[in-house]
């Protein structure tokens, strides 16, 4: 509504962009990286006979090592990254997950 | 993600874009579910229509596909507040 309201302090009632922004793109991240978790997990855990739909107990344990190791690469990857001093590449830093 | 600092106009416009995006995420998690469901039950090209057991084997895919899904999500919604709570402290 209001073309004023692109700094970073905003009359009442209007949006600001660059907020907006920031948090559309946060929001991506996290989609992205929540996608990618399914479906790397699902490949690496899930057997493709489906002779049931429930997960079974050994897969169960799988998704769960699966996921917090997957967390555990994004930091190592992220701090290396950090280290290498490449992390401003991206513009928005390290991903706080 | 912390929306209780924007306005309600913000917060508006935020709903909107996730409500879009929740769409969009929605059909693409439905292709890949048919791709992959697809590829682990259909390699018998026989017949044309689904046998018995290659659609009792889409289900059960669909279904194991969903239940991993929530697991995965709860895992992630459970290292969030972890990190969250980690940062809190410091």
């Amino acid at each position: 509504m209001s073309f004023l309201g692109r700094g970073s302090s905003t009359p009442a009632g209007g949006v600001n962009h660059e907020r907006v922004d920031m948090a559309v793109q946060e929001l991506d991240m996290i989609t992205d990286i929540f996608n990618k978790l399914v479906s790397s997990c699902h490949t690496k855990c899930i057997g493709t006979r489906y002779a049931e739909g429930d997960l079974n107990k050994g897969e169960s344990v799988c998704v769960d090592r699966c996921v917090a190791k997957f967390f555990e690469v994004n930091k190592k990857v992220g701090e290396k990254l950090q280290s290498m001093g490449g992390a401003a590449a991206g513009g928005g830093g390290l991903p706080s997950l | 993600m912390d929306l209780s600092q924007m306005n309600s106009a913000e917060q508006a416009h935020m709903s909107k874009i996730i409500e879009k995006k929740q769409m969009q995420d929605f059909m693409r998690m439905y292709s890949n579910l048919v791709d992959r469901c697809f590829n682990a039950c259909c390699n018998d090209f026989t017949s044309k229509a689904l046998s018995g057991k290659e659609e009792q084997c889409v289900l059960n895919c669909a279904d194991k596909f969903l239940k991993h899904s929530e697991r995965v999500g709860a895992r992630f919604a459970e290292h969030n507040a972890d990190a969250m709570s980690a940062t809190g402290q410091k």
